[in-house]
Order: C-alpha cells, then structure tokens, then sequence
C-alpha cells in the first residue's frame, strides 16, 4: 500500500474504556506513565458512570462499551456535533454474548424463546450502530472483523479515509468483550491460551488543516499506514517474514528503518503468532531492533487494546517514554504499531507526535 | 480520477454455481424460493428460503466458505488475474454469518438438539474467516478487509475496493460477499417478524415480508487503463459509490428514506451525472412494508417519478444477506452488459405508493446508459453503486 495520499491525519481525541483506565487522552497517558496488569473484566460500574439508565437496560454490554468510549472520545476532542463524522470499529468476536444468549433462548424454550431484542446483535455492525445513534455520525460507518489485529486495523483504515478526503473527521478503534463460554472451547481445540481483556477504545481521527481551524489539542499524528495480507493458512502462522506491511508504511512516512525509534507489537501470548510476528518485525527493522513494548500483559488481549495501542503511540511520541518493562526513555519522532494476525492480515502504522500541535 | 473497471464476475446463487447459471435464472424471471432443507424449522411461521444446491468444496471448510471460494475464484479466472498478480491483489470481502452454520450445528448438538455438529467448526465461526480462506487458496495477498454492514457488507466491500484503487493504493481488488443460511438468522427475521411464509412479493400491494437466501459473488475491479492496456473484457465502469448512515435506528431504517437518498446522490456525483441519466435501480427491495415504502420514498426523493426501471432480484433469490450487495451488482453490471432488465418475480398487484414500473414477472429489453444497486442494513448502513456502460 502506498503511503497516505493528501491530507495529514492527527489525533485529536481519545475514548478508553477498560479494566485499568476508563477517560481520555489524560487518562490513559497518566496510566502509560505507571502501567499495572490488572484483571482484565472491566469493573462493574464502571459503565454505569458513562451511560445513562435507558441505554443501560437498552444496550448489549458491547454497546454500552462502544457507545461510552465513542462519547468520551467526541468530549476529549472537544468536538461540538458529529456532523460529518464517520465511524470506523474492529471487532474480532463482535457481541458474541447476546449471539449465545439469542440461540440459548431457542434451544430452551423453542421458538417462543427467539428475542427480537437480542437478535440485531448478533450481527457484528451492532456496536458501530449503536454508537453512531449514540453521537450522531452519518456518514461513513464500517466494521472490520479481523483476529488478533482489528483495532489497528480500524485505525488504518480511518486514516486513509481521512487522508483521501472521504471524511474529514472519524471515530476509529476496536471493542471486544470477555465471554467466558469461550474459554473452555478455544482450550479443547488446542488453540493458544492468550489471556483476553475486553474493553472499548475510540479515537478521533481528523484532517490537520481541520484541527488547526477549529484550535483543536492535537496528540499525534498518524504519518503513515498500511495493511495486508501475508502468506499463512487460516488460523495458522505464516512461514515467511513477509515484511510489505512495514516497508510500504516506512516508505510512506518517508522514513528509513532506522528512523524507527519503537514499536508497539501485537505480540499476545500466542508463542507461534508471537514469534512470527518477531521474525517480521526483524527482518523489517533490524538489526538491532528498536525498543518493542507490548500491552496485553497488561491488559489482556482484545481490539480495543489495538487502538490502545495507536494512542499509545502517539503518547510516547510526546512523552518519549515508552512502558516497556522497565519503563524506558526513548528518542525519535515516530515510532511503529505493528499487529500480525493468526491468518495472515497484516497492519503497520507509522505514528508521531503531529508537529505544531499542543501538549496533552 | 483513475476509473474502475468491471473485469471480471463470479457468483454461487440459488440458482447454482457460476454467472452463467445466476444470469440465466435471473433473466428468466424464475424464483429460486423454497423449503428449507439444511435445518429444523419446525414451529416456524415462514419455513421457505432460497438455498445453493449442490455446493463443493472441501466438507472441511464451513459451507459459507465454500460459497465464498467458488465465487471468487471464478471472478478471478474470468478475470484472467494471474498467480503473480494477485500477490498485490486487494480482498475485501462483506460477510456477516461468517462459520456460524456449522457452529451453530456443533451449538445445537452440545444441547441435545441435533447430532453430528463438529467443535472444530467453531475454528471458522468470524465472518474473516471468508477472507482468510480465499487469501491461502487463491494466493491473493494486497491489503486484506473484511467489512460487516449487515444486509449491505457485500456492496460495502465493492465501494471501500473502489476507494482503494480510486486512491491509487492498489490497481486491482477482489471484492465481494458470502453468507450461508444459519438458524440464527433465520429465527431472527422469524422473531421480527419480517418473513413471508410465501415467497417474497416485493413492490407488491399484498407483500408480506421477505425470504432468506444464501450465496456469494465477486467482482474484479481493475483501473481502467491498466484493464485496458492488458485487453481486459470489461463488463462496465463502477462509476460512483456513496455510503451513509442513519443514525437512527439499530433495525428501522430512517422513516423519510434520508440516509438512503444521501447515499444514492453521493453515487450520482462521485459519477458526475444527473438523476435523469439513471435508468434502471436494482432496488434493496427486500418486500418488508417497511422497506419497499421507505425505498421507494427515496428513489422518488432523488429520481423524481420519471422513467426510471426499479426492480428486486430478492424476488428470486431472497435476501442473501451479506451476498446480497454483491450479487445485486453483478446482477445490474449484467443488465447493462446485455441490455436487459431483470423483473420482480411474483409481483401481481404493484402498490400504488410506489411510484415506479417495478418490471413485473418478465424481463425488459432496455438499453440502459447507467443502473445503481441499492443495499440496505441493521444500523441504517446505506451503499448505492453506480455503474456505467462501457
């Protein structure tokens, strides 16, 4: 993929909604600044201060997350409406909660037990919908499924729909949920024991030139992105370390690989997947390779923590801390989030600081 | 403003596999509705649905996925995209249902209700699945989506692949969707209510709701001077393509049909027409009361109550879910290749809100300059693509 065409794509909010931090760009950078692993289910009541009563009782759990962040997110943007403002969602397993409990209620009770209530959520488009009703987005409104790497991909994607001039405002990143039904079932079929976490985190994606008019706080940039395909059997890791994604994102941002001053991986738990993505990430950057940090030890795996990462990114751009273990300074204008997914999709997004922009 | 070439098709349809049998069943007029056989429907007020006879592939691969690579294979063989080419191929692929069939099937006997569901299907459950599996068995390895907007993902897919070449990230893409019939979907639509026990009547006066279908379509969309230089067959141009949302209702579409018109203007100026210049929508026309209304509210809203040819091709094949924007393209791209508009199947008594010749029963021999497909979904995600005659 070649580089992002026109427009310069900055940050200008973010939403979080997870088991260690809940807030915008404040929040979670008060909490990359002091990272802690923590039990990845999001408290209870935390939702319940970001919603209100009737879309509690309305909303599926994975809506009530989208719908949260997708508003923390338009605050922390200091954005007025949403007119004109697209919305972009990676999922991996979308409301698969309200998916069993719909089929749960016809195994026990025939087709008197089939909830027209439940049934819209069984389609994974169901959190972006909710979230678009929820803030107002009309226009370009899509849900990316991808294992392991929807969330970055989201953001890829919305920054390319920015970049292009499609939208010149987008919600983006990724939301998933812990169903406990799973975990039994991924063990019987010997798939890799990667702890998940489960949250919502949306960013405000917005053309610069828009920004700086409406003196909005910009948090970084997002200079480049790219996606593939790599070569892997379904569900499976693949044999090459297949390096298009990062090249073409590097060449994009107009940067060399030694330009490259970290990287956030995708890097789970998941040995095979984890060591595939390693051999790609050196035969792209390496030797030696940059510093590397990786979030789900400390929050579980999921897409929301996808689009963690991309803020995360942009933090340490700022910052120029990176909470890797220990807690490392660091020095460069952009760094890499790269995510590498069981299958074969393939995301790399270059990420400064966004020059000229404020501090946060 | 490089422009999108239609180069080559590729479908599974109730009708059977490949275009050939999808256009001949289409062009007849001849509905493809029927008992369903591949689950229990028993205490269900609808019980008919269109389903693929006869579908190959590995028994191994969930039957979406089968669907899936049988269609997109036969749109890059027809295509002529080579095993080098595609290594740069883009593939977006709109699904929905993903592997659910067969996890359901494993579902249902983990609960005593059935026998021989199989836990390693679960393996196949996520609508990526589709797209993983033609990636490894085609070798198409470009930038890799997959796009859920409910009844419009196929169509989704084709507009976001147009972007992608239109922005000059790839020159070539493979762009469709897939969905098989599951339980859960089908006891869905049984839940609101919204199936026909008969086959489906779009338009019509006495329409009751809609049939469920199952299948798949491809296009490969090409940059036209590249499809050119290389002597490519093109079908017709992806002129224009415009997507919206409501922000309405998770399952009711907008009431005055303003997310829909939106969508359908955005496709007539990213093409640079006018309105006039339309004549022929392969409409969403699901034959809910809802749906058909509201539709045909917007087509008045930006057509005017002109000439225009509005038809469903549900009527024949039902609603084929997140296939459904895909074969609806291939379905109007042929109309324009041929000259022919495909009919409403079962549409005796039109409604008289509707205020266009919704070609009932039989196809029209029309030459047409421009045709757009509309596709509608849960969310109000609303996809108009606009295609012109080469």
């Amino acid at each position: 993929m070649r580089h992002l065409p026109a427009e310069r794509v900055v940050i200008t909010g973010v939403g979080a909604v997870t088991a260690a931090v809940s807030g915008g760009a404040a929040a979670v950078g008060a909490y990359l600044a002091d990272p802690r692993a923590v039990t990845p289910t999001i408290p209870a009541g935390t939702l319940a201060t970001l919603i209100d009563g009737g879309e509690a009782r309305r909303l599926s759990r994975a809506c009530q997350l989208t719908v949260a962040a997708a508003r923390l997110a338009v605050a922390d943007a200091g954005m007025p409406d949403c007119t004109g403002v697209g919305l972009v969602v990676g999922s991996e397993l979308g409301d698969l909660h309200s998916t069993l409990e719909f089929a749960d209620g016809y195994l026990q009770r025939g087709p008197s037990g089939l909830s027209p209530l439940l049934f819209p959520n069984t389609v994974m488009n169901t959190m972006a919908a909710a979230a678009a009703i929820a803030v107002g987005a009309k226009e370009l409104a899509l849900t990316l499924n991808a294992p392991d790497v929807a969330g970055e991909l989201a953001l890829a994607r919305a920054a390319h729909a920015v970049a292009s001039g499609r939208v010149t405002m987008t919600l983006a990143g990724g939301v998933d949920q812990i169903e406990p039904t799973l975990a039994p079932v991924f063990t019987s079929l010997g798939a890799p024991a990667a702890p998940r976490g489960e949250g919502a985190v949306l960013l405000v994606l917005e053309a610069r030139a828009h920004a700086l008019a409406r003196g909005a706080r910009i948090l970084g940039e997002i200079v480049s992105a790219a996606w593939r395909g790599a070569a892997a059997r379904a569900h499976g890791v693949g044999r090459r370390p297949d390096t298009r994604a990062v090249a073409r994102a590097l060449a994009g941002a107009g940067v060399g690989r030694t330009d490259v001053a970290w990287v956030y991986d995708s890097a789970s738990g998941d040995c095979a997947r984890d060591g595939w993505e390693a051999r790609v990430l050196a035969a792209a950057l390496g030797p030696p390779l940059p510093p590397v940090a990786s979030l789900a030890p400390f929050l579980g795996h999921s897409a929301a923590l996808g689009a963690l990462r991309v803020a995360a990114a942009a933090w340490t751009a700022r910052s120029g801390l990176l909470p890797a273990s220990p807690m490392r300074r660091v020095r460069g204008a952009v760094g890499l989030v790269h995510g590498l997914a069981r299958g074969g999709t393939h995301v790399a997004l270059v990420v400064g600081a966004g020059e000229g922009g404020g501090t946060a | 403003m490089r422009r999108i070439a239609v180069t080559g098709l590729g479908a599974v349809s109730p009708f059977g596999a490949g275009v050939k049998a999808y256009w001949s069943g289409v062009a007849a007029g001849t509905c493809a509705i029927a008992p369903v056989t591949l689950f229990e429907t028993d205490g269900l007020r609808c019980r008919v649905a269109a389903e693929v006879p006869d579908v190959t592939g590995s028994a191994r691969r969930s039957r979406a996925d089968r669907l899936a690579l049988a269609a997109a294979a036969e749109a890059l063989e027809d295509a002529r995209v080579t095993r080098r080419e595609r290594e740069e191929v883009a593939l977006l692929v709109g699904a929905v249902g993903g592997g659910m069939l067969e996890t359901e099937a494993w579902y249902w006997t983990r609960a005593g209700r059935e026998a021989g569901g199989r836990l390693s299907a679960v393996r196949s459950t996520l609508p990526s699945s589709h797209a993983d599996a033609i990636a490894h068995r085609l070798g198409v390895h470009g930038p890799r989506e997959t796009l859920v907007t409910a009844c419009s993902s196929g169509a989704a897919a084709l507009a976001m692949a147009a972007d992608l070449i239109a922005d000059g990230v790839v020159d070539v893409a493979l762009a469709g969707g897939a969905d098989a019939l599951t339980r859960i979907c089908y006891m869905g639509f049984s839940a609101l209510k919204l199936l026909d026990p008969e086959p489906c009547r779009p338009f019509d006066r006495a329409r009751r709701g809609m049939s469920i279908g199952e299948g798949a379509a491809f296009v490969v969309l090409e940059e036209e001077q590249r499809a050119r230089a290389r002597g490519a067959r093109i079908y017709a141009e992806l002129a224009g393509a415009g997507m919206t949302t409501d922000a309405y209702h998770v399952t009711a579409p907008q009431p005055e049909g303003e997310g829909m018109a939106r969508a359908m203007r955005a496709a007539l100026a990213q093409a640079g027409i006018a309105p006039g210049a339309v004549g022929y929508a392969n409409a969403h026309g699901t034959a809910t009361p809802q749906n058909d209304r509201i539709e045909a509210r917007a087509l008045r809203e930006v057509f005017g109550e002109g000439s225009l040819l509005v038809s469903s091709t549900k009527s024949m094949i039902g609603h084929t879910m997140a296939a459904a924007g895909s074969l609806e393209a291939v379905a109007t791209v042929l109309a324009l290749a041929h000259d022919l508009v495909p009919p409403t199947a079962n549409l005796e008594a039109p409604d008289p809100d509707v205020a266009f010749d919704c070609v009932p029963v039989t196809a029209r021999d029309v030459r047409l300059e421009h045709a757009i497909s509309n596709s509608f979904g849960f969310g109000g995600q609303n996809v108009t693509l606009l295609f012109r005659r080469v």
